[in-house]
């Protein structure tokens, strides 16, 4: 009974969210000053040379309906929430007129989910593995140098590591191409070849940074809780170190990863746009980087609002799954 | 039982070593409670730690060693500083200070019972046969097996301590080492624990070396007892004697400040504070807080010896008794 009040109220946080999150980001791009339909007009006006006034009139209408421009304010956003965030449908992409917004995300979003995905998990796994052990037996050898190599990775500009693994192992060994090129045609086994060839280096610039991240929180958190009394006394039972380690240190010190892991998987939805542009890699990041640069407002908005839901979905789901590994919090 | 020979530890700072016990010599017998009292900073912890070989960092022993002997397998086995911690849970155990943070937050009690079960001990039976027994246990010490399914948190304070006494004495350890184990908790709840330690010594006929600076505590449940004072001992032998005819005068002026039912006089402290372990005066610590001190007090470093059969003192005031 409990439950289901506080399932009902988070919920009602969580739709509340959606919902602050998208009124400012339709009203934000409404003040701007340029007008997405004067440049485009203009841009086919500078192409096709003079029009006839009528049917620039007309032309002008049907785009601002396309667009979403049309009616009173209060019109505008009440039809952008119904359609845009109801019926994810954000109308027809400016830079690449007239294919609707939500196609081209599809076709972009599995490549960004990929990569993202990916080297998040194994960057989390990894890191965190190695700085418990850096974090717990702080005297091995082997903590020491592991932690060292993620102090001295981790501080490095992420567009550094990403240019000097593009220069050694694109440019120099020659062993992946410099710019990603994935064959969507020919079939599934060139496709997937092209898929890997085209990630590796990607996703290997993301791991080796993130996991330096992932390392040194994990190493204070847990080295915190390795002095916490219940850790000396379950060495004062005579509890195997490994055992220890295992129940006592990593059990409590894991449960703000989960949260922290949670958060990354949300904001994975924004692709790196770094990664993407330095790679060449097609994602969701360089979408949104050419949709700025060319007033694409429809792709602006319909990108930054599947990145509200995922990232407040992601919230969401982290504070469903709190009770199921914190005791302390299922039964308060 | 317990030996402990020409004991001398200090924690190393930066300004320096601090001695805190100084060269310690006495024994702990079978089937006895002996009681460790003193004031905060006398280094009664610092001893336990000793006895129960948790030597960490900046904790070190200069001198001297802690030899543990129990009955295993039909002989008999010493383990020493160094070695004792291969004996823990089996043959000794500690119930800590801080009672209320040392069981792990987000497992229930089964699983740090389980946890601190060694697996030879287990008897390749089942998780479920082993729980069987700890329950079993639990009742026998009129506590609720239901307690197993709790976790920490749900638990009160005294709840816990109980949890936690269970947890060391269930494999009836021939030493169990106490520390402050009623410190923060009420006296009804803290008369229930000293109750529950003392039955539980006289089933087991183990030892029980009870850590307090709480006196009282000490006359109601222990055998014999060591007051001791700025790292060393003042004075040693069995309670009764020692509450009935303290030796020492710190005993004395402290026995004295006891209060009485019926005595409505004033009781007086004793004036002054206890020495800076960094800084110690010469010759015996207690001499500038002492009403008896003289030049040769000052001076010399009394000796620790035995005054009268079982009795030992640290004062140049006390005669020897012809036995």
């Amino acid at each position: 009974m409990k439950f289901t009040k506080y399932l009902g109220l988070r919920l009602l946080t969580w739709a509340l969210t959606i919902w602050i999150g998208v009124t400012f980001i339709f009203f934000v791009p409404r003040m701007f000053p340029s007008d997405p339909v004067e440049t485009m007009i203009g841009q086919i006006q500078a192409r096709a040379g003079q029009m006839d006034p009528l049917q620039m009139e007309m032309l002008r209408r049907s785009l601002r309906v396309q667009f979403g421009l049309e009616g009173s304010l209060l019109e505008q956003y009440l039809s952008f929430l119904w359609k845009g965030l109801l019926q994810w449908d954000f109308g027809p992409s400016l830079m690449s007129y007239p294919t609707p917004v939500g196609d081209i995300i599809r076709t972009y979003l599995p490549y960004t989910l990929i990569l993202t995905m990916t080297s998040t998990i194994l960057a989390w796994l990894v890191g965190n593995f190695i700085g418990l052990q850096a974090g717990f037996r702080k005297d091995r050898r082997s903590s020491k140098i592991m932690e060292g190599i993620a102090i001295c990775i981790y501080p490095i500009p992420y567009f550094i590591v990403a240019l000097i693994l593009q220069i050694v192992f694109a440019y120099i060994l020659g062993w992946f191409p410099l710019q990603s090129t994935i064959y969507t045609f020919g079939g599934f086994g060139p496709f997937i070849r092209s898929l890997i060839r085209a990630s590796i280096l990607p996703a290997l610039s993301l791991l080796l940074v993130s996991t330096g991240w992932w390392i040194i929180s994990m190493k204070s958190l847990s080295s915190t809780v390795a002095e916490e009394d219940f850790v000396l006394f379950a060495r004062y039972r005579g509890i195997p170190s490994g055992k220890i380690g295992r129940s006592y240190v990593m059990r409590n010190s894991i449960i703000t990863q989960i949260t922290a892991l949670a958060m990354s998987l949300g904001g994975a939805f924004n692709g790196s746009i770094m990664t993407e542009i330095i790679f060449g890699y097609p994602g969701v990041g360089g979408l949104i980087q050419k949709a700025v640069l060319r007033s694409d407002y429809n792709m602006i908005l319909g990108c930054i609002t599947i990145s509200i839901v995922a990232i407040s979905t992601a919230t969401l789901i982290v504070d469903l799954i709190y009770p199921l590994i914190d005791p302390r919090i299922r039964y308060s | 039982m317990l030996k402990i020979e020409n004991l001398s530890t200090s924690y190393k700072t930066i300004d320096g070593d601090v001695r805190v016990l100084n060269n310690i010599n006495f024994e702990i017998h079978d089937n006895e409670i002996f009681g460790i009292a003193g004031e905060s900073g006398c280094g009664k912890t610092t001893l336990l730690k000793v006895l129960y070989d948790i030597i960490d960092f900046p904790l070190q022993v200069d001198s001297g060693r802690v030899v543990l002997s129990v009955r295993e397998n039909g002989g008999t086995t010493a383990y020493e500083t160094g070695k004792i911690r291969n004996a823990w849970w089996k043959h000794i155990s500690y119930v800590p200070q801080a009672a209320q943070s040392v069981l792990n937050p987000i497992t229930r009690l089964k699983n740090q019972f389980l946890d601190s079960i060694p697996e030879e001990y287990r008897k390749n039976e089942a998780k479920e046969e082993t729980l069987k027994r700890v329950a079993q246990y639990m009742e026998e010490l009129s506590l609720s097996p239901d307690l197993l399914d709790a976790y920490p948190f749900q638990l009160s304070g005294g709840m816990r301590q109980r949890a936690i006494i269970a947890l060391a004495t269930f494999m009836s350890p021939s030493l169990v080492l106490a520390d402050e184990p009623t410190t923060a908790l009420d006296v009804v709840v803290q008369r229930g624990i000293l109750m529950m330690l003392m039955r539980l010594q006289r089933k087991l006929k183990n030892t029980l070396v009870l850590v307090s600076h709480d006196i009282g505590v000490h006359y109601q449940i222990t055998n014999r007892m060591g007051i001791m004072y700025s790292g060393s001992f003042a004075e040693l032998g069995r309670t009764d004697d020692i509450f009935r005819d303290p030796i020492h005068p710190y005993t004395q002026m402290l026995i004295g400040a006891l209060p009485r039912i019926g005595d409505k006089t004033p009781r007086a402290g004793i004036p002054g504070r206890p020495p800076a372990l960094t800084n110690p005066p010469d010759g015996c610590r207690f001499a500038p807080r002492c009403p008896y001190a003289s030049d040769r007090c000052r001076a010399e470093v009394p000796e620790f010896r035995e005054v009268r059969p079982g009795r030992f003192a640290a004062c140049h005031l006390v005669q020897e008794e012809a036995s």
